[in-house]
């Protein structure tokens, strides 16, 4: 029996090991930690790379797109669309502002369904929340249209999604402004929790750039109260380091996706990219209605697996005031109940990657499972 | 004429891992200096191979060691001291409509944490001490109160028996920001552990520090903590179960591995502070236009900084400067009279003690490789700055 992690991050720090202790060491020589030259580099070089105007560090994916929403002015009475299919985080960035998260269903893709935006829409509503969920673009184009007519900000959620394109444009580009996470477990990761923030808004990114540092005009005024979240000097530092290796990764995961569903499409549902998008695949889902029991048998065959996530979003006990119940979101419930992410990182080696689809495939052939919607011919 | 100059650098943290050499402290590492850093950089590497980063093990020894430290029952690594004050605060159900009575001789986020909840910041005056007048405070209390937010200005615990008096009698919340005081004791018990909370930063500048950003909170309450763990998580109970919509504030892994580290020499800093605090106020005391920081009874102050008043406060700094020295105001303006105060409707004048002492106050460096010389070094310039005036 094979061992496959879902995450195996000390290879790809073992790559890079050299460039990371001599960072540190210069950081530590310095003895400057907090809103450093590699904070700005980092930023810079983000803002370059994601084509747009700025960037701005943060402590956390969430913190992200929290402050951004706080920046933005919306607060108790406003709504923002987004999806039940997401992190927890998605929802809360949202409530903690005092505004209220309101869901739409998702589409095949797993991302918000752009024709049920419009019947959502209040006139306390603000914005739209958009999830790039597991790395794959959310089709911006009917949500631009949204946005412009309704004159509504477009906050992505670009959590799982750094890098990838949607006709040409990166994430993080595609709205009013972005957040991203550098968690440990993103496609982009530092040592710790870290977040971005993308926007091409000169107000905004100087209302954030004091917001995230107590409201600081200067070292002793202070112009608005405000928050303590800034990107470590550390994390900046490694951030940088790696963004230089990302195309390089995310194009690897990408292959290891195309190998996964080439194997797989005759037994699970698996993720489809259009043409006009290019996605990270920071997580590959299949779908398979006897999803728990392949869990236990991959498991039991030494390859870890995760569902992200079991629970939408609308059914946590934290959602309890907001009203919904079972049944208002039939897809993204469905999806809770039959996805499956399965391991995909560049370190991942071929032997792993035959073996994880070789048990995938044994498992399917012994229950005679098939991908419904392929089986019936609907999908090639 | 210009001296000789020791460059003395107000808070130099690369020192922590270095002897200091002899009078000049730059910013070259000796090898033994470098060994330091080496034995911290090998625990990340580990932490790295076992990709624990999240709330890993070593935050978990962290919260052991600190409640050993301090004798509370409970400790919970957090982002920031900021982000310690305002989940504080949050946790024990302060919001819009509440009144928190705070000092307006604070840091930033003192006041920055209380807004964050939708709390109205109080302002009560501080006494020479520099920390918050329990007789303020008193006066501050209105029907819609709700929380006491002392600050252990500089290391020096506030007078905790009159405000724990106060809290009771008045049946306020107290959340300690203890973000200088590490160590710090008010009549044997550690600052920190009066409140219902106790809130405090490990900023590079403060005397435990991490690289970066990081804090923590102290309690006996195991409804605090519980509450705590769940704000500073996202809310969740368990990897699928979101029980409040929460935010995301955790002490990194790689942060609690620096902490630590530290933790092993935090008695032996904060002596050193301490002493070198003592070497100021017998070299200092007799110059007649200076006012050295009080030292209360039954207190240990810890000298996060060493604050002292004086006169022609603008004149002195800007000379120390010149001479090498890295003498700093901690801060100039106070909270209520900040830009971003405007709303709250305070004017100059309605707390006469701390615009003084933000007018006076000058901090000269205590940290622990700041050697004897140095200190002799500093109060000759001091005083050969009033001789000349």
């Amino acid at each position: 029996m094979q061992e496959v992690k879902f995450v195996d991050l000390g290879k790809q720090y073992l790559s890079l090991r050299d460039e990371i202790l001599a960072c540190f060491d210069a950081i530590s020589r310095r003895g400057a930690y907090i809103l450093s030259e590699e904070l700005d580099r980092f930023e810079n070089r983000f803002a370059d790379y994601c084509g747009t105007r700025f960037a701005l560090g943060v402590a956390s994916g969430s913190d992200a797109l929290h402050l951004s929403l706080l920046a933005l002015g919306i607060g108790p009475g406003d709504e923002v669309i987004t999806v039940p299919n997401s992190f927890i985080a998605t929802a809360w960035v949202i409530a903690r502002t005092g505004a209220r998260p309101v869901f739409v269903d998702v589409g095949d893709d797993m991302n918000i369904d752009p024709d049920l935006i419009e019947p959502a829409i209040t006139e306390k509503t603000r914005a739209i929340l958009p999830v790039h969920f597991t790395g794959r673009p959310v089709r911006m184009d009917v949500i631009e249209e949204i946005s412009r007519a309704r004159n509504l900000y477009i906050i992505e959620d670009a959590a799982q999604a750094v890098g990838a394109r949607w006709r040409g444009r990166r994430t993080g580009s595609l709205g009013h402004c972005a957040g991203f996470s550098l968690h440990p477990l993103k496609n982009l990761h530092v040592h710790g929790d870290g977040g971005v923030i993308t926007t091409d808004d000169p107000a905004l990114y100087e209302t954030l750039l004091k917001y995230r540092n107590h409201g600081l005009a200067n070292r002793d005024e202070c112009e608005f109260w405000g928050v303590n979240s800034r990107l470590d000097a550390i994390q900046a530092g490694i951030a940088e380091i790696k963004l230089k290796y990302l195309d390089e990764w995310n194009a690897r995961y990408r292959e290891i996706a195309a190998i996964y569903s080439e194997r797989l499409a005759d037994y699970v549902e698996v993720p489809r990219d259009r043409v006009e998008e290019e996605p990270t695949y920071h997580r590959y889902m299949i779908r398979q209605p006897d999803r728990d029991r392949l869990q236990s048998f991959l498991a039991e065959n030494g390859i870890e697996t995760k569902v992200n996530y079991p629970v939408p979003l609308h059914l946590h006990p934290a959602a309890s005031q907001l009203g919904y119940k079972a049944g208002d979101f039939p897809v993204a419930e469905r999806l809770a109940e039959t996805i499956l992410s399965l391991p995909l990182y560049p370190e991942l080696e071929e032997q792993q990657i035959d073996y994880v689809t070789g048990k995938i495939v044994e498992y399917s052939k012994k229950h005679s499972l098939k991908a419904p919607l392929q089986a019936a011919g609907i999908l090639s | 004429m210009k001296t000789q100059l020791p460059e003395i650098p107000h808070n130099f943290l690369p020192g922590q891992y270095a002897d200091t050499n002899g009078l000049t402290i730059n910013h070259n590492y000796l090898p033994q200096q470098f060994s330091g850093c080496r034995a911290i950089f090998a625990r990340f590497e580990k932490l790295v191979q076992n990709a624990d980063y999240t709330l890993g093990k070593s935050v978990d020894e962290f919260e052991d060691r600190i409640r050993m430290l301090t004798s509370s029952p409970y400790a919970l690594g957090v982002g920031s001291g900021t982000d310690a004050l305002s989940l504080s605060l949050k946790a024990a159900g302060i919001g819009p409509g509440d009144e928190v009575i705070t000092t307006p001789y604070t840091f930033f986020a003192t006041i920055g944490a209380i807004v964050t909840t939708g709390a109205m910041p109080v302002f009560a005056d501080i006494g020479e001490d520099y920390n918050i007048d329990p007789e303020q405070i008193e006066k501050a209390v209105t029907s819609r109160t709700k929380a006491i937010l002392p600050v252990h200005w500089a290391g020096l615990p506030c007078r905790m028996d009159a405000i724990m008096e106060i809290s009771e009698r008045r049946n306020l919340v107290v959340v300690e920001d203890a973000c200088h005081a590490i160590c710090a004791n008010y009549k044997g018990k550690a600052a920190g552990t009066f409140g219902l909370t106790g809130c405090f930063s490990m900023h590079p500048l403060k005397n435990l520090n991490v690289w970066g950003d990081g804090g923590f909170v102290l309690t006996a309450s195991r409804e605090m903590h519980d509450k705590l763990a769940l704000l500073r998580n996202h809310g969740l109970l368990n990897r699928n179960e979101c029980a409040i919509w929460a935010g995301n504030s955790r002490l990194d892994t790689l942060q609690a591995i620096v902490a630590n580290h530290l933790l092993g020499k935090i008695e032996s800093i904060t002596e050193s502070r301490i002493a070198n605090a003592a070497r100021y106020d017998r070299q200092l005391s007799g110059i007649p236009q200076l006012r050295i920081p009080t030292r209360p009874e039954n207190t240990r102050q810890v000298y996060h900084l060493y604050v002292i008043r004086a006169e022609s406060r603008d004149a002195l700094q800007q000379f120390l400067i010149n001479r090498g020295i890295d003498a700093k105001v901690h801060y100039p303006i106070p909270m209520h009279l900040q830009p971003a105060a405007e709303s709250f409707g305070y004017r100059r004048g309605y707390f006469p003690v701390c615009e003084a002492v933000c007018d006076s106050v000058l901090s000269l460096p205590v940290h622990e490789f700041i050697t004897d010389e140095q200190i002799n070094y500093v109060a000759a310039q001091i005083e050969e700055f009033y001789a000349g005036s």
